[in-house]
């Protein structure tokens, strides 16, 4: 199961506010998508220098990806809790 | 038909025992407490917490990491060209280390890993406690 979005939470002591946004994933591939096809050529000639099959290691990057479902980060100081969830 | 059952009937067609004696062992069996529920499920998650206890700080961290996300991590490796492979571990070899990276393979990682459900690391400091653990 691929994630599907990332929940990140900003809360500041000081000011009493609480920022938060759910960032759907399928919107982040799409605003990403011209600045990856801008930059597949330029991946595929770094591969081709550095004599690596470009597939296995997209593929791995796709595997991480999918992995990250469930990770949760939590950060919490005086003054400030910020949270990222991937679910 | 559960493997002791099938004994017991066995040895009743052949002979060796009545019929009720089979009688007993098979109430015996059946009174039996069930056998634990499997193998304990593997954890899927590796959690690392952090508080820290310092005056005026109040730091807290919580992380927690899927451990798919560490088997598709630790495979990168596999995927480190032979020139950087090389500089890798000469200066890991320089720095003490005598570690190759070539002799990672994925059986070896998964192994490694699924020795990680044991593992819990606890830092008990005056001012930081951090845990790492699985669940």
């Amino acid at each position: 199961m691929i994630p599907y979005s990332a929940a990140i939470q900003i809360r500041s002591e000081r000011s009493r506010s609480t920022q938060r946004w759910i960032i759907p994933f399928w919107l982040a591939g799409i605003l990403l998508l011209p600045v990856a096809l801008l930059l597949l050529p330029l991946v595929l000639l770094v591969c081709a220098i550095a004599r690596i099959n470009p597939f296995p290691l997209l593929g791995a990057f796709w595997k991480i990806f999918v992995a990250l479902k469930g990770t949760t980060v939590d950060v919490q100081d005086q003054h400030h809790f910020v949270s990222v969830q991937i679910s | 038909m559960n493997e002791n059952r099938r004994q017991i009937l066995e040895m009743l067609a052949a002979g060796k025992i009545t019929a009720d004696e089979a009688e007993r062992l098979i109430s015996a069996i059946e009174s039996e407490p069930p056998a634990p529920a499997g193998v304990k499920p593997k954890p899927k998650y590796i959690r690392v917490v952090v508080d820290d206890n310092k005056k005026g700080t109040g730091t807290k961290a919580n992380i927690r990491v899927p451990m798919q996300l560490l088997r598709s991590g630790v495979k990168l490796a596999a995927l480190i060209p032979l020139q950087a492979r090389d500089h890798v571990n000469s200066a890991l070899h320089d720095h003490g280390v005598a570690f190759d990276l070539s002799q990672i393979n994925p059986k070896n990682l998964e192994e490694l890993i699924d020795q990680l459900d044991e593992l819990t690391v606890d830092v008990d400091d005056k001012d930081v406690k951090v845990r790492v653990f699985c669940e």
